[in-house]
């Protein structure tokens, strides 16, 4: 027993670090696991709630050129409105002929990004809005310029979104007007890849892109990005498709989450 | 008094690295002034110290908000801290530049673990992305490790204790 002991004590550094590791390797293998998330979800509504002053002064001082910005936009959209208005009307009236009965609508959830976390590199958001709020696990993260994450983690009065740039993000997508489908992944800054396209696919620069609809999480025909550039894969079938996504996701104060997407039968 | 000499510190600069880092932020890099704590708290205490701090920070840096990995960053400050731990006292029994390529070494290798998790996909399907991103990183956060070397010399913190 004793010298159990003294071998526990002589190698205590070895075995902390391997506790250590241990640990560490379990909680990377149970991202997923209720319980995690559950403690997440808990943790996230502490720090969300230390940092909102924080985030109350920063969004201050960004308040009077948003301000600008949006009195410019508004000019802008009132004088769009007309001409929306107009091509709205012929767009039912020429559904109406095709026979087309179901529009889509999505209710959107403004939510204010508290926290950008500590982690070295970017790749989530911490959101002021949570359960509470209607907020639910995977539903899409989105800002006019298009889909940037989905909701991962959810406390009671903020929410962790992990962002496009994450690893494991994936986003099932279709280029238009081609309409060919790929699966999307972050590769660098401000860039993603569409990879496993057919190179007789008809896609060109400028192609826009938006979600395909396949999956549960993502309605379709979100705005997510904008083909810039192709290549062939060597010695493949296959073509890739970089895409240009929101360029700065650093710079996020505000974004929308959309709970709930429903069908209305005119 | 060691406790409080190490605790007070790490909690003021995870608060420091939780609320001012977005302000650094250059092209999303961001400095990662945890890995610096780790590594001067393993050089001037040890191993253990510097490992179960790094443990504990790493976990509260991953509740504040990451996206996915959770866990990572308590396992490669574990890492750093304990490897961190081996140069503990020995500036004076290694070769000055023995021990400043061990020691810049230990954190390039800090990075590479972060970068390889987070890029593995990237790792793959484009390599030099893959290495420049670990060299942003890297260099980043070295440069507030250089800078930190004026007000506290690495060399300083290996003897700390020691004497």
């Amino acid at each position: 027993m004793l010298n159990l002991y003294l071998a526990l004590l002589k190698y205590k550094d070895h075995l902390i670090f391997l506790i250590a590791l241990t640990l560490s390797l379990t909680l990377l293998m149970k991202n997923d696991s209720p319980d995690v998330l559950i403690i997440r979800g808990k943790f996230s509504d502490y720090f969300s709630f230390v940092s909102s002053p924080f985030a109350w002064v920063k969004s201050m001082t960004q308040l009077q050129e948003e301000t600008q910005l949006l009195r410019e936009k508004n000019i802008q959209l009132t004088l769009k409105l007309e001409s929306i208005l107009t091509a709205q009307k012929e767009n039912n009236d020429l559904r109406d002929l095709l026979g087309f009965k179901r529009e889509s609508k999505l209710q959107l959830l403004a939510a204010r990004v508290v926290n950008m976390g500590s982690s070295s590199n970017l790749s989530s958001l911490t959101l002021d809005i949570g359960s509470k709020h209607g907020v639910k696990v995977d539903q899409p993260v989105l800002v006019p310029g298009g889909v940037i994450g989905k909701t991962v983690v959810v406390g009671e009065y903020s929410t962790i979104a992990q962002l496009i740039n994450d690893v494991n993000y994936r986003l099932s997508v279709r280029i238009l007007p081609s309409g060919n489908a790929g699966i999307l992944q972050f590769v660098s800054e401000g860039y993603c890849e569409i990879r496993e396209l057919q190179k007789n696919s008809l896609i060109s620069v400028g192609d826009k892109v938006v979600t395909s609809g396949f999956s549960n999480i993502y309605p379709e025909n979100l705005p997510v990005g904008e083909v810039v550039e192709i290549a062939d894969e060597r010695a493949s079938f296959q073509t890739v498709a970089k895409v240009r996504i929101q360029p700065n996701l650093g710079a996020l104060l505000n974004v929308f989450i959309v709970t709930e997407e429903f069908d209305e039968v005119n | 008094m060691k406790l409080i000499n190490i605790i007070l510190p790490g909690i003021a600069i995870f608060f420091v690295q939780f609320f001012f880092v977005d302000v650094l932020s250059l092209k999303m890099i961001r400095p990662d002034f945890l890995v610096i704590y780790i590594f001067y708290i393993s050089l001037i205490y040890g191993k253990t110290s510097g490992m179960i701090m790094g443990f504990t920070l790493g976990l509260l840096s991953d509740l504040s908000g990451v996206g996915s990995l959770f866990g990572l960053a308590s396992f490669s400050l574990s890492i750093t801290a304990y490897l961190s731990g081996f140069l503990h006292g020995k500036y004076e029994r290694l070769l000055p530049y023995i021990f400043h390529i061990a020691w810049i070494s230990i954190i390039a290798f800090h990075f590479l673990l972060i970068a390889y998790f987070r890029l593995q996909t990237v790792f793959v399907s484009d390599p030099q992305i893959f290495w420049l991103h670990w060299l942003m990183s890297f260099s980043y956060t070295m440069m507030f490790f250089l800078i930190t070397q004026f007000f506290y010399p690495i060399q300083e913190a290996s003897r700390a204790e020691v004497t």
